[in-house]
């Protein structure tokens, strides 16, 4: 008889229109690291929700300790001692690191005896040690607003460590971070473990849990799959057990057949609001067939290039040509006309206008055009048909066709929506900005494959991401990119994964 | 029986197609009940105060009629204010579907009752047939360019029209105010002089049926506006692309709408609209012009919109329902002896029962979920009865 510190029993969890768990059971052991692993919209977030008081379900029971609970809000989990870090991260910008942390629990001090005040002092010095104890490396005194991503996410482990949590719940913890982040994360990890600390992982990423977790559940469209011991398991069985059906870890990659030149970039600068420079004098160019794709670390300058070459940004110095035509100073929609198309890196703010309809935003580069408009009045039937065609097409799923609103469907989704639109214009020049950015692994491998039938079609594909293997197994040129300055251009095949990743640290050649 | 029925109002605040207009209607509902309940703790009876509400704007016959006035003059009146109302609000929501909050619609109106009333409201020897075109030309011009120029600002220096119209409205009131101070008041009434019948865009002592009604052009202005308006935004590519604007800016530059372009022609035609406003409320309804005073008809306006949803019909519905409050005050004031500020009190709790009308989904969505739920856990007591069972 195992000992489970919690246990999750028949929970069923449903949402309008959808069933979000399905008499789901797991039990979770004390000390160990309980990954769970799933699809986007697969379950997981809404489980470990129930488990932290966020929702409650509406059948089955939740034991903790033996215990059974009935948690109203998520202070009653925190007072059972289980802690969660959100996707989101819920902190006070222009508060300092220790002041979020103690927010809501202040030690108190009186002044002068008898003025009540929260004793910050008190407070560092125990986040300082909490810090220490754990590798965390933060600095109490700094302000949330000053530090990067990944240490916002390590303030809220401390949020939960000086909360007194014994049970840990990830969500999602490396959507946010660049390698050699996500490194540091599982070393934390680790070290919670070793702690004694029950740790459980909500990811969709194998790698990760092959790297870290003991066990894990896999959930599939709300129902529990399986439970295994990761060390017994293979990547492979994991991935089509989460999927549903069979899939392909390795993507197929025909020869490219590589064309003319289609977009050439000579001496691109891109200054910030602030007027500083953000991309330094960078020149490359992709040919029709080709996919270059830009690789390095967020932050480098790279989204910049691709919004310089749409048009979205201005180009300060150098020039852009597409298909021999000089570009620089054309309009936004001129550029699209004349064969460019772009998936954005942020699909919700730019990439979608999420309160309109599915088929809108379909519709967003053709609405202009006959048959969608005709005289400056929108012809709805067509926009409907169009968007009927492509839900089809690219397996857009929305459970209201057409009419579905954007803001409801899941970023997977999303996506396909965005992809298709914008390779339905059969453009000459398709950029790709983090394309698969958050989602899981079955829509990853059908995006790769889309980039790849756009190459093989004879399009030109600037891939721009963040993920190195997505950059090693697709690229057929690759340009590492650094602090605004084009590092190294070569091609694909001469290049090896470590090379790339110096590059990418901004070591020039020896 | 009645959970049948409760579970029918339960589905009309959810229905994506019916909730806009069922939260509206459970507003009134709830006004209704609110305010009688307030008349009644002042010791008068809520029917006749409604009643008198209702007469005061001619949709139901007075007691007596002074001579040569009935229930159509008083309609007619009614419709005098409704109008600029209406217009106001239309101009409301065309700067609110873009993204922009006009709160200077009364500093619109404002300055263009204003250039009407001085280029051609003076002008005595005017033809009406060239005297009210002119008026209505003057007020679009003045309007639109006004809103241009907030616009503008926002485009070219990044000034949050908020701030900029708060700002303009007091320039233009004080303005205004001391040119009517310094050339055009009337030394009797303080306010200024009263402008011609010619350009007035309302016909008055017009003999209908033999009660004599001050016919107002404008409410035909207005409904063709909110009409206008609506076909833009539901079937043009103009309109889709003000809508794209307003629901995110970044997602409209992205597919390449020029997006500043889109916020100066915005507030130009959310101004062209308070323009209109501003002519048919001082040169049809007030035809003389207080100085210093920002009419309160443009804030009552935003109010006035939002209970409509933000939509041009559903506008007309919500000014229609708050003019009456508004143009019934005084009849029904005299009538029962209640003080006439009451009209906007009980206007003000309709906008709060309007703006709870999120709650009022939710409360719905929850009764729904909680009748499913029931429906599930009695399926799956018989599935684990039917297990044991084998």
């Amino acid at each position: 008889m195992d000992e489970y510190i919690v246990e999750m029993r028949h929970i069923t969890k449903r949402f309008p229109g959808i069933i979000a768990n399905d008499d789901v059971s797991i039990g979770i052991r004390q000390g160990e690291v309980f990954a769970l692993l799933g699809e986007n919209g697969a379950g997981k977030s809404t489980l470990m929700s129930m488990l932290f008081g966020m929702y409650r379900p509406d059948l089955g029971e939740i034991y903790v300790r033996g215990e059974k609970v009935d948690f109203h809000s998520a202070n009653d989990a925190t007072a059972k001692n289980i802690g969660m870090v959100h996707q989101h991260f819920k902190l006070v910008d222009n508060y300092t690191i220790a002041e979020n942390i103690v927010l809501g629990v202040e030690p108190m001090t009186r002044k002068l005896g008898f003025l009540p005040a929260v004793n910050m002092k008190e407070a560092n010095r125990e986040i300082e040690k909490l810090s220490k104890e754990y590798g965390l490396e933060v600095n109490p005194r700094n302000l949330i607003e000053d530090v990067p991503v990944s240490v916002r996410q390590r303030v809220e482990i401390l949020k939960m460590l000086y909360r007194q949590a014994e049970i840990m719940i990830f969500d999602e913890p490396t959507a946010v971070l660049t390698p050699s982040e996500i490194e540091f994360l599982l070393k934390i990890i680790d070290s919670l473990r070793k702690a004694g600390k029950t740790i459980i992982l909500i990811t969709h990423k194998i790698e990760e849990i092959k790297q870290i977790a003991d066990r894990c559940a896999i959930l599939c469209r709300g129902k529990l799959v399986d439970v295994l011991d990761v060390n017994s398991a293979s990547a492979q069985e994991m991935a089509n057990m989460m999927v549903g059906r069979e899939v392909d870890l390795v993507t197929h990659k025909s020869e490219p057949h590589i064309g003319k030149e289609v977009l050439n970039v000579q001496g691109l600068t891109v200054l910030d609001e602030n007027k500083f420079p953000v991309v330094k004098d960078v020149s490359f160019c992709v040919r029709a067939g080709e996919i270059f794709a830009i690789a390095g670390v967020s932050g480098n300058g790279q989204t910049q290039i691709a919004d310089a070459v749409c048009g979205l940004e201005e180009a300060a110095q150098g020039s852009i040509t597409l298909n021999g035509q000089d570009i620089t100073h054309t309009s936004i929609r001129k550029r699209a006309e004349r064969g460019i198309s772009y998936i954005p890196e942020d699909r919700q703010s730019t990439g979608t206008v999420m309160d309109f309809q599915l088929s809108e935003n379909l519709a967003l580069r053709r609405y202009g055009r006959e048959p969608y408009s005709k005289k400056g009045i929108l012809n709805f039937t067509k926009i409907r048909e169009n968007a009927e065609e492509l839900i089809d097409r690219y397996d857009i799923r929305c459970a209201q066709g057409p009419k579905t609103i954007m803001r409801s469907m899941s970023g997977g989704n999303q996506q396909k929506a965005i992809i298709g639109r914008e390779i339905e214009e059969h453009s000459d020049l398709i950029i790709f900005v983090q394309p698969t950015r958050g989602l899981d692994i079955g829509a990853i491998e059908k995006i790769h494959n889309q980039i790849l039938a756009e190459r093989d079609r004879g399009a030109a594909i600037l891939l721009i991401s963040l993920e190195l293997s997505e950059v090693m197994e697709l690229a057929d040129t690759i340009g590492v990119i650094f602090s605004g300055e084009m590092l190294k251009i070569a091609p694909a095949s001469e290049l090896t994964r470590n090379e790339v990743g110096r590059y990418m640290m901004g070591v020039k050649e020896a | 029986m009645k959970e049948n029925k409760r579970k029918g109002l339960a589905g009309l605040l959810t229905s994506d197609r019916w909730s806009n207009v069922t939260v509206s209607v459970l507003a009134i509902i709830l006004m209704l009940a609110t305010s009688s309940v307030i008349l009644l703790i002042m010791g008068k009876n809520p029917l006749t105060a409604f009643r008198s509400f209702l007469q005061g704007c001619g949709f139901l016959p007075k007691a007596k009629y002074g001579g040569g006035s009935g229930m159509l003059s008083d309609l007619f009146d009614y419709l005098n204010i409704l109008a600029p109302m209406l217009l106001a609000a239309v101009a409301f929501i065309v700067a609110f579907k873009t993204g922009l909050f006009n709160i200077g619609i009364s500093g619109q109106m404002l300055l263009s009752g204003f250039m009407a009333t001085i280029l051609v409201g003076y002008m005595k020897e005017l033809s009406p047939w060239i005297a009210k075109p002119l008026v209505i030309l003057i007020g679009i011009a003045t309007g639109g360019l006004l809103g241009a120029l907030i616009g503008f600002l926002k485009y070219k220096f990044n000034i949050h029209e908020v701030v900029s119209t708060i700002m303009v409205n007091y320039i233009i009131s004080f303005t205004t105010g001391f040119f009517i101070n310094t050339r055009y008041v009337d030394m009797l009434t303080r306010s200024s002089r009263i402008c011609s019948t010619a350009s007035r865009l309302t016909w008055t002592k017009v003999n209908i049926g033999g009660v004599n009604c001050n016919v107002p052009l404008g409410i035909v202005i207005a409904i063709i506006g909110a009409v206008l308006v609506k076909f833009i935004f539901d079937k043009t590519v103009f309109g889709f692309e003000l809508k794209a604007v307003g629901t995110s800016r970044k997602c409209a530059g992205y597919i390449g709408v020029n997006v500043g372009r889109s916020i100066v022609l915005s507030m130009a035609f959310s101004g062209i609209f308070a323009g209109l406003a501003g002519v048919t409320y001082y040169l049809g309804y007030t035809n003389t012009m207080v100085p210093k005073t920002l009419p309160g008809m443009g804030y009552d306006s935003i109010a006035v919109a939002l209970l409509g949803n933000s939509s041009p019909l559903g506008a007309i519905f919500a000014s229609v329902i708050v003019t009456i409050f508004q143009s019934g005050a005084n009849y029904m004031s005299s009538s029962i002896g209640v003080a006439k500020e009451i009209a906007s009190l009980i206007t003000g709790i309709l906008l709060l029962f309007a703006a709870c009308g999120e709650y009022m989904k939710i409360l719905g969505r929850r009764k729904i979920e909680k009748e499913e739920d029931k429906k599930i856990a009695a399926m799956q007591e018989a599935r684990v009865k039917g297990g044991a069972d084998k």
